[in-house]
């Protein structure tokens, strides 16, 4: 391979996961505590997700029972590929065009492809953190409950390896395409963000017509039951329609070292190789031309319009104005909003597709709504409460400041200022997500005007808690050196933490709900919720205070 | 107005020290250069100052004010501006200015009157409702430097404030902050240029590797040396020394 290229691919692995600085602080016995407690954080997802595999064991054994067990594989192969492929767009961006290398890279004797290679397979490692947690389990549940053999194995390494490199090839591709042609003056950001918004909102919905459609198709067939006992492969081949990929991923580990097997591997690699190829050869054509606009430095040359200082220099107070340059820097940085907007709207949006095209199926899920209002309205404040810790922005509200952080240590500010102020953003959005969530619901049953003002109320008051156990995480440990913002907010744990944390909470106050709902009914439930909201704000509030106090003068 | 007593930090569980007991003394209306060879501790001493590291020992005080014990009362009267102006590169340089404005709660007629004053001398004032990432790096670092000025600080310290400046408006800056001094306040700033700091300094600290080997006004330190033509040729030979 061309050196340059490994040098390249060497010092982006590098930059990306920190392995230099990692090693200095190993060596210099820094930061062990913290990673220790990162270490003990992921070791205690396991136990859920044990609890997921063995779910995932029975479903194997239901579709053994029909004879269709590659369905099973093709469900694995489906989920891993499709979440690399909805990441990928999301990373590609903000690898692609945002990372802060990109303007001393651009000017080396170094071609774009190379450029995009390197990056790519630094995507290609971030994204197996992502896609084995998902296929391993499909994986060894199919292997060891249908005894296969050695080939089997064998093939499935080849398989898991080269899963990530189809999807992130499509996202790599249609990022470039869609940066190419968005690439406009002016309002470029707004113009990219919106329409990155509007196209998962597309994807998602195809899918789900598509699943529909299928889903449809194979049960409306006169002969189902008949060509299911004869065709072992019939969910899968029907089911593949939709993504061939997955289905050849499927039938290259089902089929074994068959024809079959082996011509679907083929597929499987070949397809991801092609499209790899294709991908080098756009890059050399259109990576720099929606990189180019993206990263030069554009007008000021004091060439602009004198400012009317009096009508633009105002004085606020500073809540409000930390809160404003908290939204200005979210709405100005597309990965920010797509990442904040993107947890709390996408919700909202699938309740709403899922009920326009769902149809009949979804009928026993509106009946079930309908009977229980109560335990409608409680899981429509813990939904908005839930978007406390979903958009990410608490977690990341002193992450994000990265380099710029010297400015709030310097600055004369009241340690309130900075919780209050860094809270209102969030709240703010959680206002938005509550409105479309009641839209949402809309669909389904209509609600009455005081319904809606609880719902919005407590759970918007319900997310100021939840939003500041994440400021707590995040002034705890800050993410503070980054080269790309997609780093302070997608690749920081304090993301995780915190919604580990939010999560235990809610379901705590989802416990006493439950315990407490059909003897009193739910304005008693309602009432402890209040309670439980306003004495946790005032303690976690106090404790953020006081860490902000402290830490900002702790930071090195 | 600015005193600093046995300030000691370092790094890498005590294996290096970066500032080794240093002790000095800012007047009021005093301009104080700061220098010293690369990694000798200028930058480590001014964080510690502006409350961005902690001294290990030692303490800052400033007009009676002990910077670590109420930060907020000492920073309320000092400006820093660093070597390296990263700022919000996503904000306009109004929508940067209206909020350092706001935390040190600036009147409305003042901040107009002290943007348009230094704005202008900065010739920044026809980029200001430009985005910041559209900025050179001395744009940036006259964006700062304007946002520093407008605050009025009792203390204003700056790192390395020359680099990047163009030399019209570095010598506005040294301007600035001679009047600054006639006003009664204090300016405090490390530089690598020797003659900024022989020209403009009432008092000259060299320090090298985290010691201050030389303190006084130019005059004093000439006494000491035995090269005695230029602060160059002083700086070289006790850092030499060293």
């Amino acid at each position: 391979m061309n050196r340059k290229l490994v040098s390249l691919i060497k010092t982006d692995l590098n930059i990306t996961f920190g392995l230099s600085s990692l090693a200095y602080n190993i060596r210099k016995g820094k930061r062990i505590v913290p990673m220790a407690i990162i270490a003990l954080a992921v070791l205690s997802l396991f136990p859920s997700y044990i609890f997921v595999v063995r779910a995932l064991g029975s479903f194997y054994d239901a579709f053994r029972q029909i004879g269709q067990q590659s369905f099973f594989l093709h469900v694995g192969f489906m989920s891993a590929q499709l979440i690399v492929l909805v990441f990928g767009f999301m990373y590609v961006m903000s690898k692609y065009y945002f990372s802060n290398d990109l303007p001393h890279l651009v000017p080396l004797p170094i071609k774009p492809s190379h450029i995009i290679g390197s990056k790519f397979v630094s995507l290609m490692v971030s994204e197996y953190l992502t896609s084995l947690p998902i296929i391993l389990p499909f994986i060894i549940i199919y292997g060891t409950r249908g005894n296969e053999g050695i080939t089997y194995w064998l093939i499935s390494i080849l398989a898991v390896i080269t899963l990530p490199l189809l999807p992130l090839v499509i996202s790599s591709i249609l990022i470039m395409i869609f940066m190419k042609y968005t690439n406009i003056k002016g309002k470029k950001d707004l113009i990219r963000t919106i329409s990155a918004v509007v196209f998962i909102a597309l994807i998602i919905f195809v899918q789900l017509k598509l699943n529909q459609w299928t889903t449809q198709s194979i049960i409306d067939s006169e002969d189902f039951m008949f060509n299911l006992a004869r065709d072992a492969n019939l969910l899968l081949t029907s089911a593949g329609i939709m993504y061939p990929p997955a289905m050849w991923g499927a039938l290259a580990l089902s089929k074994g070292f068959s024809v079959q097997g082996v011509f679907n591997l083929f597929l499987f690699i070949g397809s991801g190789l092609v499209g790899f190829a294709l991908m080098m050869i756009l890059a050399e054509k259109i990576f720099f031309d929606g990189l180019i606009g993206n990263i030069e430095v554009s007008a000021s040359k004091g060439r602009g319009k004198k400012l009317d200082s009096s009508s633009v220099l105002k004085t606020g107070n500073p809540i409000i104005t930390m809160a404003k340059k908290e939204i200005l820097m979210i709405i100005k940085t597309p990965v920010y909003l797509m990442n904040s907007v993107g947890g709390v709207v996408i919700l909202p949006i699938l309740l709403v597709i899922s009920m326009v095209t769902g149809g009949e199926s979804y009928e026993p899920m509106k009946e079930m709504i309908l009977q229980s209002r109560e335990i409608l309205i409680l899981g429509s404040i813990g939904a908005i409460g839930s978007f406390g810790v979903l958009n990410a922005l608490g977690a990341t509200t002193f992450s994000r400041e990265g380099t710029n952080m010297w400015i709030q240590r310097t600055l004369p500010i009241d340690p309130r200022v900075q919780v209050i102020g860094r809270t209102l953003p969030s709240v703010a959005l959680q206002v938005v997500g509550g409105v479309l969530l009641i839209g949402g619901i809309f669909f389904i049953v209509p609600l009455k005007i005081f319904e809606i003002i609880i719902i919005l109320v407590l759970g918007i008051t319900a997310s100021v808690p939840l939003t500041m156990i994440g400021m707590t995480i995040d002034i705890i440990r800050p993410m503070l050196e980054w080269t790309n913002p997609q780093q302070a907010m997608k690749q920081n744990l304090n993301v995780l933490i915190s919604m580990a944390i939010g999560t235990l909470f809610m379901v705590g106050a989802a416990f006493l709900g439950y315990l407490l709902l059909p003897d009193y009914g739910l304005f008693v439930v309602l009432g402890l919720f209040v309670i439980i909201i306003v004495l946790s704000t005032v303690f976690i509030y106090k404790l953020l205070v006081n860490l902000v106090k402290t830490k900002f003068m702790d930071m090195e | 107005m600015l005193k600093i007593e046995g300030l000691s930090k370092s790094y890498n569980k005590g294996e290096i020290k970066a500032v080794d007991n240093i002790s000095l003394e800012v007047k009021k209306g005093e301009i104080f250069g700061f220098l010293g060879p690369n990694g000798a501790g200028k930058t480590t001493t001014i964080k510690m100052i502006v409350g961005l590291l902690k001294p290990d020992e030692g303490e800052v005080v400033l007009d009676g004010i002990n910077v670590w014990d109420e930060p907020m009362k000492a920073k309320e009267r000092i400006s820093y501006v660093p070597d390296n102006p990263e700022i919000y590169d996503r904000l306009s340089g109004v929508e940067y200015l209206n909020f350092i404005g706001d935390m040190y709660g600036i009147r409305t007629e003042v901040r107009i009157k002290k943007i348009d004053y230094y704005s202008e001398i900065f010739k920044i004032n026809d980029s200001l409702g430009d985005i910041i990432s559209s900025y050179s790096h001395g744009m940036k670092q006259k964006l700062v430097l304007t946002a520093a000025l407008m605050t009025d600080p009792d203390l204003f310290i700056l790192d390395e404030p020359m680099v990047g400046l163009d030399p019209k408006s570095s010598f506005n800056l040294k301007e600035i902050m001679r009047e600054m001094c006639d006003e009664g306040k204090s300016v405090f700033f490390s530089t690598h240029v020797m003659e900024v700091a022989e020209k403009l300094c009432d008092r000259i600290a060299i320090i090298n590797n985290g010691k201050i080997i030389a303190m006084g006004s130019m005059e004093e330190l000439r006494r000491s040396a035995k090269e005695k033509e230029s602060l160059e040729n002083i700086f070289l030979e006790l850092t030499d020394n060293e």
